[in-house]
């Protein structure tokens, strides 16, 4: 589903982390992390990843921009990652990391934890200077510059790029992360959980100000969230994956109104909504949970281990309408009501 | 006082720590009643004193460097604070009990789940066999949804799912039937599928139980409309704003309260163009606004916000707020005399 105004595309990703066990270790099995997922991402664009943790969203991203080989050398990657770049088509999975550098200017991440992403030795400004000495060729003068203007985009004032990160409350420290991020005029920004550690009263901050610099630069997002609420105020497009599968995907409001696949269904009841009249009822309800009858009912309410995934559908051992077939075949994504969705028994 | 007499009252409480760069006073003067059988929440960012309130109140402050330096807490008739030690431990998860955030860090890790649960059992009432405080502890862990009590008994805390140990913790927290349980950011760990299922086991386990009453602390709104009867807010170590939790989302006063919910993104309804936000962040401990705490951020900030702190006033029925913007309803009495036991 590539149109010109794709800037990455990937396909069928799969990552596989060993498992190592025993006394003298060897690898006993592994974790497949990430299972076939494809996604597009547009010039412009903003698309979500969402899911709970453990579901593999994080390791989507790290695919993509190349740097699960360098955490962990035994991790196992297949599939294309498409970036195209100025009309050619370049697959940022099979570089290596020398050549992968040429493209690590363009692609770049924010991240959750602002207190542990930023080195507490480093002065604020001389972290924001790092990827230009890398990267470009600019002189000790134009890097300042370019440092001071950067903390003026991000709210921040040129002032502050002699301070150390601890000087900083984490509202301003993720600004930080974002001006760095930005130092290399990326074209796209995969930002993990960028609002998550935040207080509510900063988060909407932040929001705005990723918002105002995709604006003002041309930015693609990839924005990688639990907080259903967030990616919804943020996003285009939607990614809802489970256990290292894509299950739904689609414009958000469409899923966000009307979710498809069981699990989307499941995820959307569940988050809280604040208002007068938000009183709750009982509305998050698994299989082999009957009726609440005032005593005992016992619950699954685990994500079942990525080690042991579930055969066939990974969400039938939670889904309220799994029929027997279900554990035969992992449903594949069928498009239907503008979006696609992987589940064949969904009304 | 009439029949709605509170079963904790919080009269001036201030707790402060002592630490390098000055005294921070974490919980500066601080009123707050909970009545029999309501969820009150306690709502406000990270360092507004609501950890610090509810450790307070079962006297775990670590001392140094922190200490309480003034205030009541009035329990079934005795002030918390001037018990002893012994007399508060009797207190302590048989009248009050509280669940923490991180179940991963709360249970011990070298103790099986019977042990934990057992040992709540056998400390507060020594007389009972062995044999009645395992009976009761399974039973209690199937009221909390664990799959195959007898089997969980002789488990480890690794052995569960970050769901199924914070379904340990409120048994722990609820075998002996306490009047109040003080749960703090217990769903903030958790997924929001499994956040879901324990809020409705908590007040599923209340509705069951008559007369409990659960004191809630917590950063998210959105939980606090869907739990709780009654909404604290607090900014700046003091309660801003009290109402039942229709009244405070129908119509919030303190500008703080009004920014906080204007600013969350909504996952239904219209998705609005840009979010709604409070300037600047909240200010340093050990450099709180004399005047209002709330005015270094202020949008409706006006000449005595910065040099004279509002008292707490109630300007509707149940209904409080700090601010300068609110006063009470001429004829009315200030809110709160400096001793609830004063009657």
């Amino acid at each position: 589903m590539s149109s010109p105004d794709t800037i990455l595309d990937v396909q069928d990703l799969n990552v596989r982390f060993p498992v190592f066990g025993g006394i003298i270790p060897r690898k006993t099995s592994e974790v497949h992390a990430v299972d076939g997922v494809s996604l597009t991402l547009g010039r412009g664009e903003t698309i979500g990843l969402v899911g709970e943790s453990g579901c593999g969203k994080t390791t989507v991203g790290r695919a993509i921009v190349n740097i699960l080989r360098p955490m962990n050398y035994r991790v196992d990657v297949t599939g294309r990652v498409l970036y195209h770049r100025n009309g050619q088509v370049v697959d940022l999975a099979s570089q290596g990391q020398a050549s992968m550098r040429r493209y690590r200017a363009d692609l770049q991440m924010v991240f959750q934890d602002p207190y542990s992403s930023l080195n507490p030795r480093m002065t604020v400004g001389a972290m924001i200077e790092e990827p230009l000495t890398i990267h470009t060729s600019q002189s000790k003068a134009e890097r300042r510059d370019r440092v001071r203007w950067l903390l003026d985009k991000v709210g921040l004032s040129p002032s502050h790029a002699s301070r150390f990160p601890h000087e900083f409350s984490g509202g301003q420290r993720q600004r930080v992360g974002i001006a760095r991020a930005l130092a290399t005029n990326p074209k796209i920004v995969i930002a993990d959980e960028p609002v998550s550690a935040l207080d509510v009263s900063v988060q909407a901050q932040v929001v705005n100000l990723m918002q105002d610099i995709q604006q003002e630069f041309g930015l693609s997002y990839i924005f990688i969230s639990h907080d259903l609420s967030v990616v919804r105020h943020v996003s285009d497009r939607i990614f809802v994956m489970y256990l290292g599968n894509i299950v739904e995907a689609g414009p958000a409001d469409e899923i966000y109104r009307r979710p498809a696949h069981p699990y989307s269904q499941m995820l959307l009841a569940a988050v809280p909504r604040p208002g007068p009249d938000a009183r709750r009822t009982r509305r998050v309800r698994l299989r082999e949970e009957p009726e609440p009858s005032g005593v005992a009912h016992p619950v699954v309410d685990d994500l079942p281990s990525p080690l042991n995934k579930p055969s066939g559908c990974a969400f039938r051992t939670r889904c309220p309408i799994a029929r027997p077939d279900c554990a035969d075949s992992a449903p594949p994504l069928v498009e239907r009501d503008g979006r696609q969705v992987a589940c064949p028994y969904t009304t | 006082m009439t029949a709605t007499q509170p079963l904790l009252q919080i009269r001036g409480l201030r707790t402060h720590f002592s630490t390098e760069s000055g005294v921070a006073k974490a919980v500066d003067g601080l009123d707050l009643d909970v009545r029999p059988g309501e969820v009150l929440g306690l709502v406000g960012e990270s360092g507004s004193g609501k950890s610090v309130t509810a450790l307070s109140i079962l006297r775990l402050i670590p001392d140094p460097p922190g200490h309480i330096a003034a205030g009541e807490i009035w329990f079934q008739g005795r002030d918390l604070l001037t018990l002893s030690w012994r007399d508060i431990r009797r207190i302590r998860g048989k009248e009050i009990s509280m669940i923490f955030q991180e179940p991963m860090t709360s249970l011990n890790p070298v103790f099986t789940i019977g042990r934990q649960v057992m040992e709540m059992i056998l400390t507060h009432e020594p007389a009972t066999s062995r044999d009645q405080a395992r009976s009761r502890s399974i039973q209690i862990l199937t009221e909390v949804g664990i799959p195959d009590p007898a089997t969980r008994m002789d488990q480890y805390p690794h052995e569960l799912s970050g769901g199924m140990r914070q379904r340990v913790m409120i048994a722990i927290a609820l075998v002996l039937n306490p009047s109040l349980l003080i749960a703090d950011e217990p769903t903030t760990a958790l997924d929001v599928t499994i956040q879901a299922q324990i809020l409705d086991l908590m007040l599923e386990l209340k509705a069951r139980r008559a007369g409990g009453a659960i004191l809630l602390i917590t950063h998210n709104l959105a939980v606090v409309a869907e739990t709780c009867d009654r909404v604290a807010v607090m900014y700046g170590g003091k309660i801003q704003e009290v109402a039942p939790v229709r009244d405070l989302y129908r119509n919030p006063l303190h500008p703080y309260t009004r920014g906080l919910l204007a600013s969350l993104p909504r996952v239904d309804g219209e998705r609005a163009t840009r979010l709604t936000t409070i300037p600047g962040s909240v200010p340093d401990i050990h450099n709180m606004p004399t005047g209002c705490k709330f005015s270094t951020r202020c949008a409706e900030r006006f000449e005595p916000c910065d040099s004279i702190e509002p008292p707490l006033v109630e300007v509707a029925p149940d209904h409080l707020v700090r601010c300068h913007l609110h006063e009470a309803p001429p004829g009315t009495p200030a809110h709160q005399p400096a001793s609830a036991h004063d009657v």
